[in-house]
């Protein structure tokens, strides 16, 4: 069969490729060795506004272990082949399964996706890389097992692992992915397999109980960098409160944001609201309700806000959209209702659940709020149409006058540019995630030309106000990390030096690379 | 006192499961195409998210095409996810659906 190959590693000449790929195909057999440009295809669908060659793989390969992981490195230190490892790879908007840099090979972890184990008395589980959430909802299911997880909104399809080494976040109590991992296997550039935590002794059983083992916590290092290929990682489930009361709060001014914080964040640090509340603004909510843009505006630019009102009377959406939840006993959750009654009549907000509600965005967010996978926020692509996202998401002082002026700011720059404010605040417990869908049509040169530059605007404008990125797409990597300045990336760069000599594991992943 | 539902919110289930290869659907191997159906393509496209997909008589190349490419928003489908065997089970079964009811 003879094969249609373009991209390759940068700097690797193709016969030395051609033999590194007969190496692996010994290792991996040749299935698992795919360098066949239509079979790349999928790990070359991104949604970012750059071209899709900057990011072309130069093959992928699916092991399924650890021993394989650890023979396929042998081999891509001997030729020094970056490799670029994904988990679930639905990193949409982030980059989705494409690497970073063009030609590197993508180390496909999806076929590793056993659910190793599930303590139902500690409410732990112990998870591989290809493990989706629904296949976790499903194994729950299954074993009727009154246990909860929390979930990116991709999550039917989007894995705990993958989304964890990212720091993604969730809707519930547990909504902070990293904070409710505990204990991760990682495969180091040099083959050696650590456990981090108390994971790393012999014998031990307390792996998934207690995060810190003796000496430095390392896991940290290991979550949106490029210091090792995580193989095992170990999550808190939550017990399924006996009661769960999701509702949602309307509130009709955009400036009410201010406000808003400010009740709700003395809730949340003391846990009255013990889940991530999202704030969601009336164009967010729209087109997951869902409604058409073009049924309230077809001119050049931005929506204007005469039309957003026009909206949010026809479909009964607010300015901005609390979304939250009460988690416990029927008897907690009567008292602490009262404080939430108390909180929306005192800021003007309007209480809404699910008897008096047919938004389908209603629907998909109580089911993130309990950990249930739903691809419901697939509507917001509904919008403009094209395939075309890039997440702009800096982080905010939980506090009412932090938000506001952020969302001024990036509201402007995005009309500057013809796009709409399509934002929400996800509240951790002192921050927030504010986080951007800069929606714009992918097959319209001009509009991925005008995302490209409205997204380093955002970014640089943001960071002069000292507001950084939680999270950022692979196209923008460097850019955001020098953001953060330049003690931060020495010291990045002299760990990858360490851990990684030959600089095979993602180079430019978050912008670390020899 | 009566054992009241915030008793059961403490209670513990059993011992440690550690899962075998031979369970169902959270082994991580699809069952049928109707599973990879309802768990993948019915979520969008059964929920006024994508197009309805079913009862349409689309061509089965142009699924399998759509499946590994992706098409606009709708995200590309890797072969470690839905392999060529359990895609072609999808692609029969979306090509000869009769239209579903509406749910
Ligand atoms: C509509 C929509 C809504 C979204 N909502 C959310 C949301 O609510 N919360 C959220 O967090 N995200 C959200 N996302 C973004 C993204 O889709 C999710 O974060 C998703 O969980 C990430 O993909 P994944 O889980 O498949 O991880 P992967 O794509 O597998 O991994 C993400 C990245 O982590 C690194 N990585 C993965 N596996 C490994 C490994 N084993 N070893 C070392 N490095 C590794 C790689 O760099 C990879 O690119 C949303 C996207 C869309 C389109």
């Amino acid at each position: 069969m003879t094969t249609k190959r373009k991209a390759l590693p940068k700097g690797i000449a193709a016969g030395e490729f051609d033999k590194a790929i007969k190496e692996l195909k010994t290792i991996l057999g040749g299935e698992n060795v795919v360098v066949d440009e239509s079979r790349l295809a999928p790990y070359n669908k991104i949604m970012m506004p750059v071209p899709n060659e900057q990011h072309a793989p130069s093959a992928a390969i699916t092991p399924d272990s650890v021993e394989q992981i650890q023979s396929v490195l042998k081999v891509l230190n001997k030729y020094k082949i970056p490799v670029y490892p994904i988990s679930t790879g639905k990193n949409l908007g982030y980059g989705s399964a494409a690497p970073v840099q063009r030609g590197q090979i993508v180390m496909d972890l999806r076929r590793m996706n056993k659910i190793i184990s599930v303590d139902p008395d500690l409410c732990t589980a112990l998870v591989e890389p290809g493990v989706t959430y629904q296949q976790l909802y499903d194994y729950l299911q299954e074993k009727k097992l009154p246990l909860w997880f929390s979930c990116p909104a991709p999550s039917a399809i989007a894995g705990p692992l993958g989304n964890m080494v990212d720091r993604g976040v969730g809707y519930t109590p547990y909504g902070e992915h990293f904070l409710f991992s505990c204990g991760m296997e990682v495969v180091m550039a040099n083959s050696e397999v650590l456990r981090t935590g108390m994971g790393s002794m012999p014998n031990s059983n307390t792996w998934q109980v207690f995060k810190w083992g003796y000496g430095p916590t390392l896991d940290g290092i290991f979550t949106q960098s490029n210091y090792g290929i995580v193989t095992k990682m170990g999550m808190w489930l939550m017990p399924a409160p006996p009661d769960f009361r999701p509702f949602s709060i309307q509130y009709p001014e955009e400036t009410d944001i201010t406000k808003i914080v400010e009740a709700l964040r003395p809730l949340r640090i003391a846990m009255v609201i013990p889940n991530a509340v999202v704030i969601a603004h009336a164009l967010w909510e729209a087109p997951c309700t869902p409604v058409k843009r073009a049924d309230y505006y077809t001119g050049p630019g931005a929506i204007p806000d005469e039309a957003v009102a026009r909206i949010r009377k026809d479909h009964n959406i607010g300015a901005w959209n609390v979304y939250a939840a009460l988690y416990g006993t029927k008897e907690t959750n009567d008292a602490n209702w009262k404080i939430i009654e108390a909180v929306a009549a005192g800021t003007g907000g309007k209480i809404v659940t699910r008897e008096n509600s047919t938004s389908k965005a209603l629907d998909y967010r109580f089911d993130l709020m309990k950990g249930k996978p739903n691809l419901g926020e697939f509507g917001l692509y509904n919008w403009r149409g094209g395939g075309g996202s890039i997440w702009f998401a800096p982080v905010s002082q939980a506090k009412g006058s932090e938000t506001l002026k952020q969302m001024k700011m990036a509201k402007d720059i995005l009309a500057k540019y013809g796009f709409d404010y399509v934002g929400e605040f996800i509240v951790g417990w002192r921050d927030m995630h504010h986080v951007i869908d800069l929606l714009y049509d992918r097959s319209d040169e001009e509009q991925t030309r005008k995302a490209n530059a409205c997204y380093d605007e955002l970014l640089h404008t943001f960071a002069k106000e000292g507001y950084g990125m939680y999270r950022a797409n692979t196209a923008f990597a460097e850019k955001v990390a020098a953001t953060y300045g330049p003690v931060k990336r020495s010291v990045e760069k002299k760990l990858k030096k360490a851990l990684d000599p030959n600089n095979i594991l993602a180079p430019g992943r978050c912008g670390i690379s020899l | 006192m009566k054992c009241s539902s915030a008793f059961r919110y403490f209670a513990t289930a059993s011992a440690l499961i550690v899962v075998g290869n031979a369970n169902a659907d959270s082994s991580g191997k699809w069952q049928n195409s109707q599973e990879i159906y309802n768990k993948v393509c019915a979520y969008c496209h059964e929920a006024n998210v994508g197009p309805v997909i079913t009862g349409r008589n689309l061509m089965p190349d142009y699924i399998k095409s759509v499946v590994r490419n992706g098409n606009r928003a709708m995200p590309a489908f890797r072969e470690s996810e839905i392999n060529e065997a359990a895609l072609a089970g999808v692609v029969k079964l979306v090509s000869t659906s009769t239209a579903v009811a509406k749910k």
